[in-house]
């Protein structure tokens, strides 16, 4: 049977569009929903997505995809890889499930938006693709993870995670609801493909793809590049829009969204993958510092990919550039030390070898955040485990909903940046975090954090156990040192062999 | 006499903590209850030092012996803990 070559009718199906006889074009792209801004159709039919794929193709490189990373993981599942990892890459795998694995299922409903409102008919075409591949990510990721339930109750937060109160997840949600889910079809594939996707999964799914190979984790590794391919696909669905919006004289807005977008993301890496690159990947399996990672990936790559689109770089760019030496040290000494909090075993990675290296890549690390790790380490071998354990809750920001950290120690400086609106006082962890905030508190006033929910008697008893409970924390769940302090110790030998 | 939650900053320590007074607490014995969260946790202690609170970044501290009810705060309100000489 005669065939038409791919190139004589791609273009035109892709791109296809029609005329509603039933219902107004309002009615069938409701601006709630589509966010077409004022601007023609005739402009949003000019989209141009750069990565082309037609249905059989797709389906072809997908099914490729599965079998590779399945029978990856059905031939090593007797080398039982997970029973010899160092507990703290298990931390790390840990994490990041529950982080990650059901919040694909949100990006497939934010795909499906897309798919459905866009008016760009090329969006519309990708982003259907783009649910196929969101969903496929919550399977697998689901998948992987439920094979190790056997072995800890953490693994099965993977499912659990966002369906709980629990600190982190109320971050995540907070996050992905605002990008994923609470936009229209354009704010959508800007702050959720472009913000996000082109930068910071890109970054977490590389960083970890590089650090799993190093650490001989096959399966994770093949996973993880698995996913990526789809996502360094899907992303590019938010340039076109840019442009689009740029063309049309709302460089203002489009800007806006990414500035928002990247703040956000920006945070929540600065929590999940900063402390899962500096401190819980074992030091000889290390690639690059978080902070290399970041220059490169999302200063120097990121910046050039705005200005190609005629943006700028948001304007806490240098803001941003002097957190890489700060917030990621504090959300980690956070999580460690709120560790009962979360559904990992944080890796302190704070011993006498991992704090030489700390120096080395973060100079000044010891006069700063070893002051706070000297504390620690210094009770810990002296049988005051007690003192290394929360009695208080940390004070979360507004917009992030992560805890407001700064230097510690010599170079003292934590800041909060409080707004005062409509009678009730908001804190912010940053300058940023506040802007995001001023940019349309409609969105974001009602919302609830954590400190906000315990002083208002929604968490009972409104102690420490009580917040665990309303985390949904059970026994075998709750974190503990990924390395039972053997870090601490390793400093009481040095000091007797001295 | 009534529980009021502030927003504690302490000197040398890494993060913002929920610190729950009492509007009868002096300033000392406010940056007692924060001084519990922080010092020998994360913080040295500095026993030659005493303890003030002043507003975030004032310049001021409070004096020693004022009530919480007499600072007119406003609940949550962000207070920096501070190793002085008096
Ligand atoms: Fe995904
Ligand atoms: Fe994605």
């Amino acid at each position: 049977m005669y065939q038409i070559p791919r190139a004589e009718w791609y273009d035109l199906t892709r791109a296809t569009n029609w005329t509603y006889s039933y219902v107004t074009e309002e009615e069938m792209f409701p601006e709630e929903m589509s966010g077409a801004r004022g601007i023609p159709m005739e402009e949003w039919e000019t989209y141009d997505e750069p990565y082309k794929v037609t249905y059989p193709e797709y389906v072809a490189i997908q099914r490729e995809k599965d079998a590779g990373a399945y029978s990856v993981k059905a031939a090593l599942e007797r080398d039982a890889y997970v029973d010899r990892a160092d507990p703290g890459w298990i931390s790390t795998m840990i994490a990041h499930y529950g982080a990650i694995a059901v919040n694909e299922y949100a990006a497939s409903l934010a795909e499906g938006r897309m798919a459905r409102f866009a008016k760009a008919p090329g969006n519309r075409n990708m982003a259907t693709f783009g649910t196929l591949d969101e969903n496929r990510h919550g399977q697998i990721q689901l998948f992987f993870p439920h094979a190790n339930i056997k072995r800890s109750r953490q693994w099965d937060w993977a499912h659990k995670a966002m369906q709980t109160n629990d600190w982190a997840s109320i971050a995540a949600r907070a996050f992905f609801d605002d990008i994923m889910l609470c936009r229209d079809a354009v704010a959508v594939s800007i702050m959720l493909t472009f913000g996000f996707e082109t930068g910071f999964t890109n970054m977490q799914f590389l960083g970890l793809a590089a650090d799993a190979s190093e650490a001989g984790d096959h399966t994770f590794a093949s996973l993880i590049s698995s996913v990526q391919t789809d996502e360094a696909r899907h992303a590019q669905q938010g340039g076109p829009s840019l442009k689009i919006l740029i063309a049309n004289g709302h460089k203002d807005e489009a800007q806006k969204l990414v500035d928002i977008s990247i703040w956000r993301a920006w945070k929540l890496f600065s929590v999940l993958t900063g402390p899962i690159m500096d401190y819980y990947t074992p030091l000889e399996h290390r690639s690059q510092s978080f902070k290399e990672f970041m220059v490169e990936w999302i200063i120097i790559q990121f910046e050039r990919q705005l200005a190609d689109l005629g943006l700028d770089a948001p304007w806490f760019w240098e803001d941003l550039t002097n957190d890489l030496d700060v917030t990621h040290h504090g959300m980690h000494l956070g999580v460690w030390y709120w560790r009962p909090t979360v559904w990992w075993n944080p890796a302190a990675g704070a011993g006498p070898e991992e704090r030489e290296w700390l120096e080395e890549k973060y100079p000044g690390w010891n006069k700063t955040w070893g002051k706070c790790w000297d504390v620690i380490t210094d009770n810990l071998n002296n049988g005051r485990e007690d003192l290394t354990l929360p009695e208080t809750l940390p004070y979360v920001c507004n917009m992030c909903q992560l805890p407001i950290v700064g230097t510690p120690g010599n170079e003292w400086n934590v800041q909060d940046y409080p707004l005062e609106f409509e009678g009730r006082l908001y804190h912010f962890g940053s300058k940023a975090d506040r802007w995001c905030f001023e940019q349309d508190p409609e969105r974001y006033k009602e919302h609830q954090s954590l400190i906000d929910r315990f002083l208002s008697g929604q968490i009972q008893p409104a102690d420490l156990p009580g917040a665990l409970a309303y985390m949904g924390l059970g026994p075998g769940e709750m974190g503990k040192d990924a390395h039972d302090y053997a870090w601490a110790a390793a400093f009481k030998k040095q000091a007797e062999v001295a | 006499m009534a529980a009021f939650p502030i927003n504690s900053n302490f000197q040398g320590d890494f993060v913002m903590q929920l610190v729950p007074v009492d509007t009868d607490d002096t300033m000392d014995q406010v940056a007692e209850k924060c001084a519990y969260h922080s010092v020998n946790r994360r913080v040295a202690p500095q026993p030659d030092k005493v303890m003030r609170v002043r507003l975030h970044n004032a310049s001021d501290n409070f004096p020693r012996d004022m009530k919480v009810s007499d600072a007119g705060w406003r609940p949550t309100e962000t207070l920096d803990i501070i190793f002085a000489d008096q």
